[in-house]
């Protein structure tokens, strides 16, 4: 399974009324694509998708707040998990779409596969974190994104995909548009 | 010196109710009335951009926060600022200690930065006011005014002594 599919199984899984972010490259393109907008789309500021997330959990503590991202922008980020770890807001939940590469960018490796993900984020502090491969494993997936979006407090699926080679067409929209358009849901 | 205590009430008086960042031994006295303040909720970060992308999400939420850290986190800020705050129109407003001048003439760490750190906010395009005790308050409302009418990042420099430590 890739990337992308784990972004369309939240179709039917999502209310509609989440608030998303996502990190710049391919899964801000696949999040902009298959799930319901308008929702924070980074074009840039790699590194950032949870310090994004973060913020938005504090602003909007009443809302589930919903971060996608690549291994390349987690790992750039890992101290951002560090600092959510000590926080724990309640209302976040991060989505890791692991496939080992800086797939926007051509394939090139991450270190990504040395890690052991589930020791690593339980280690700073968040008691919910579960792993999947869903390269061997593509029945547990629905499970597990049901109980992400379940869980009350701060939580971390780590999925293991394959690399898509499939590339998107840019995010249409202008990011001034793009946070313009999101701002609107708190009129 | 400006009181702390009042400060932290002039921005939360302008609608500022969190603040995230960095550390400076300038700004002492200020983390402990932030840690302390039931006005603004302060957030320690891990790193200046990290802090910078908390006050964007905070902003996309519908809420207005302030980032505060050293001169030397304008390096580290370069791409938050260029590729969110400033690409999605953020309003930003950056609380920055200005190190490196005359009184840390023994802290060749800062010398540096402190040479070029208004080059770097120029090269930036940050508009930057350099914050002094008197007539703080129309400093800080000409920044604020700047950041939301022209929904920019907006820099206060504030060297050693200004702010009570």
């Amino acid at each position: 399974m890739k990337g992308d599919e784990v972004v369309r199984s939240l179709q039917d899984l999502l209310k509609g009324d989440e608030l998303i972010v996502s990190s710049n490259g391919n899964v801000s393109r696949q999040v902009f694509a298959y799930l319901h907008q308008p929702q924070v789309y980074l074009r840039g500021s790699m590194g950032l998708p949870m310090a994004v997330g973060f913020g938005l959990a504090l602003s909007q503590p009443n809302k589930q707040v919903i971060v996608i991202t690549g291994d390349g922008n987690f790992l750039m980020g890992l101290s951002s998990m560090a600092t959510i770890a000590f926080h724990k807001p309640q209302n976040l939940k991060i989505l890791v779409l692991d496939n080992g590469s800086y797939a926007t960018t051509g394939g090139q490796q991450t270190v990504s596969s040395n890690l052991a993900y589930e020791e690593m984020i339980s280690g700073m502090g968040i008691k919910n974190v579960q792993s999947v491969d869903v390269m061997k494993d593509t029945e547990t997936l629905n499970g597990k994104l049901i109980d992400l979006l379940a869980a009350k407090e701060l939580s971390v699926l780590h999925t293991l995909v394959e690399e898509d080679i499939h590339k998107l067409e840019n995010i249409p929209w202008h990011p001034p548009e793009i946070k313009d358009k999101f701002l609107e849901k708190f009129d | 010196m400006i009181d702390s205590v009042e400060l932290i009430s002039y921005l939360h008086k302008h609608g500022l109710n969190l603040a995230t960042g960095v550390p400076c031994s300038y700004f002492k006295q200020l983390l402990i009335e932030l840690e302390k303040s039931d006005k603004i909720n302060y957030i320690p970060a891990t790193r200046e951009d990290e802090a910078v992308g908390i006050s964007c999400g905070y902003y996309l939420g519908g809420q207005n926060s302030f980032v505060l850290m050293q001169n030397s986190g304008l390096a580290t800020i370069g791409d938050v600022l260029t590729s969110l705050a400033q690409l999605y129109q953020i309003p930003l407003l950056l609380f920055v200690s200005y190190r490196g001048l005359e009184p840390d003439a023994t802290f060749p760490e800062h010398l540096l930065m402190g040479d070029v750190t208004e080059d770097v906010l120029n090269a930036y395009n940050v508009p930057y006011e350099i914050l002094y005790e008197e007539g703080w308050q129309d400093t800080i409302d000409r920044a604020l005014e700047e950041m939301n009418a022209n929904k920019t990042v907006v820099c206060i420099l504030v060297e050693k002594g200004v702010m009570d430590e």
